[in-house]
């Protein structure tokens, strides 16, 4: 009797252990790649039964994106746009981190110009576009002037945040230690802030992708968003689909990176989304 | 001194509490409005306009019988796009939170779409829907829904799996399921992508009258800025701000208020 049941016990440990990937598999990865086909399949065929020829489907649009990853206008256009928004948000990020701890530790900072953040950060921010467009004309600083403004202030108000969380202690035991107040912003405010920090700065990436799409539309300066608005308006929507697709793909980067990184980097810290 | 420094005591206790709240506010924005009328009046009128002309232009377009007309065209647009996204997105978000496999399989591709720069889809918009005001109430939608559906999802993630397995051990039915356990618990969640998506359909709003017809506030600040009317542009600046402010302000008070049953 014991000596049947001893393989038998053996296997079920042997099932059990294989189980967490087959089970992740099927209870996981299987729906959604099923979801995902039925998406793609119902577009494919609603646009097939219902739209003109021009509409952009699955299918032509997997045929249009070897014609126009090698065509160098859109490559340019990807590049203009990646580096403007590589540019406004390193300038967003080093303003933004500056008046943010300046906000997060100074009261009298903070009572004076935290209306005027929080009443930007409401703003819709392509309504500045029109401003901008008669302030800088219609070049490449309008569109950083835009992405600036709309990464700018997620940055801040994070960062804001995160100086005001800081535990007492530390700056209580920095402050004991004759610490100067440079050094303790730096060694201390920054680093605990870091995490904020992230998290604002990945509504920053999102929301800099749309000011820089945006101000392409509004002031028809060469970059992604100029090569879909171009090429919807000459009925060639499956070019210009790749082109959202690749804008996608930054999105969810950024989102995957900011992730990433505050898992590596800062284990110890999760938190939600903060703010819109 | 010491009388000194009592006098002080005395004199900001006689004034009224809600008055010394609010006094660092006050302060703070008239000295921003200082600031702004010093900076305008110091630099080019075409590029940057004084509050008291602002104000002052404001008062000229209300007057003209043009800008209250327009303002009320783009809050149609906002409240319909809206109320649709809300409609939608807030019973889709449960739906996927009660039938697992779904949730599993949709959540990836919310994700992404969430992610996606949706301003992006305006060109295929216009170039399939035209000019009229569904397209434009359909952008002002999918800005919105998103952080809906997302936030209930996640809403519907916080459900501890025991809840429902006493619900059912209790034959609970499937709409007592939903009223006393699946609504109450994502309901906060929801609410907290309802502050989301109201900031959002405002860019939606303001996209859609920018990109697609010209009609409401997008149009007056567009027509200001083509004629460098720059005082029309800060007038319409103004009072979008403004209105931003606010439905910010109500978007937090309604997430405050249903954050009470929130643990």
């Amino acid at each position: 009797m014991t000596e049947s049941t001893a393989p038998v016990s053996l296997t079920v440990a042997s099932v059990r252990k294989s189980d967490p990937l087959a089970e992740r598999v099927r209870t996981t990865f299987m729906p959604r790649l099923l979801t995902g086909i039925a998406i793609v399949l119902a577009w494919e065929f609603v646009v097939r039964g219902l739209a003109p020829a021009y509409v952009a489907k699955p299918s032509t649009v997997l045929m249009a994106v070897p014609k126009v990853v090698v065509d160098p206008a859109f490559q340019k256009a990807t590049g203009a746009t990646l580096i403007a928004v590589a540019e406004g948000l390193a300038i967003a990020l080093v303003l933004g981190t500056a008046i943010g701890l300046l906000i997060g530790r100074s009261a009298a900072f903070d009572r004076a110009i935290r209306h005027y953040v929080n009443g930007f950060y409401a703003m819709p921010m392509i309504i500045v576009l029109p401003l901008f467009s008669l302030w800088f004309g219609y070049s490449s600083a309008t569109r950083i002037a835009t992405i600036i403004f709309a990464a700018i202030f997620s940055i801040i108000v994070n960062v804001a945040d995160g100086a005001r969380s800081v535990p007492k202690e530390y700056m209580e035991v920095a402050r004991s230690f004759r610490a100067d107040r440079l050094s303790m912003l730096t060694g201390i405010v920054l680093p605990s802030s870091m995490p904020y920090l992230l998290a604002g700065f990945r509504l920053a990436a999102g929301r800099a992708l749309i000011g820089a799409v945006v101000a392409e539309f509004f002031i028809s300066i060469g970059g992604l968003g100029y090569y879909i608005l171009y090429n919807s308006r000459s009925y060639h929507h499956n070019e210009a689909f790749v082109g959202v697709l690749l804008l996608a793909a930054f999105g969810v980067g950024f989102e995957l990176l900011v992730n990433w990184s505050t898992r590596r980097f800062m284990p110890w810290y999760r938190r939600d989304e903060k703010a819109g | 001194m010491t009388a000194s420094v009592r006098n002080r005591l005395t004199w900001t206790e006689s004034v009224p509490r809600s008055l010394r709240h609010h006094a660092p506010f006050w302060i703070s924005i008239v000295a921003g409005i200082a600031v702004w009328e010093a900076a305008g009046r110091s630099t080019s009128a075409a590029f940057m306009v004084p509050f008291s002309e602002t104000i002052h232009r404001l008062w000229q377009l209300i007057v003209a019988g043009d800008f209250i007309p327009q303002l009320l065209d783009s809050a149609v647009l906002f409240f319909t796009g809206f109320a649709i996204a809300l409609l939608v997105g807030a019973p889709f978000g449960m739906l996927l939170a009660r039938i697992r496999a779904l949730r599993i399989g949709v959540e990836p591709y919310i994700m992404i779409i969430y992610a996606t720069p949706l301003v992006a889809l305006i060109p295929f918009i216009l170039s399939l829907m035209g000019f009229g005001f569904a397209p434009k109430v359909l952008v002002v939608f999918l800005f919105a829904v998103f952080p809906v559906i997302y936030n209930t999802v996640e809403g519907a993630r916080s459900i501890k799996p025991e809840l429902i397995e006493v619900a059912r051990s209790f034959r609970s039915s499937e709409w007592a399921l939903w009223r006393e356990v699946m609504l109450p618990y994502t309901l906060p969640f929801t609410m907290t992508g309802v502050r989301q998506a109201i900031g959002r359909a405002l860019v939606g709003m303001v996209a859609a009258e920018f990109f697609l017809s010209s009609t409401g506030l997008g149009q007056v600040i567009m027509g200001a800025s083509q004629n460098f009317d720059t005082a029309g542009v800060f007038a319409s600046i103004f009072v979008i701000g403004l209105v931003g402010v606010a439905f910010m302000r109500v978007g937090l008070a309604i997430e405050r208020h249903f954050a009470r049953w929130r643990n």
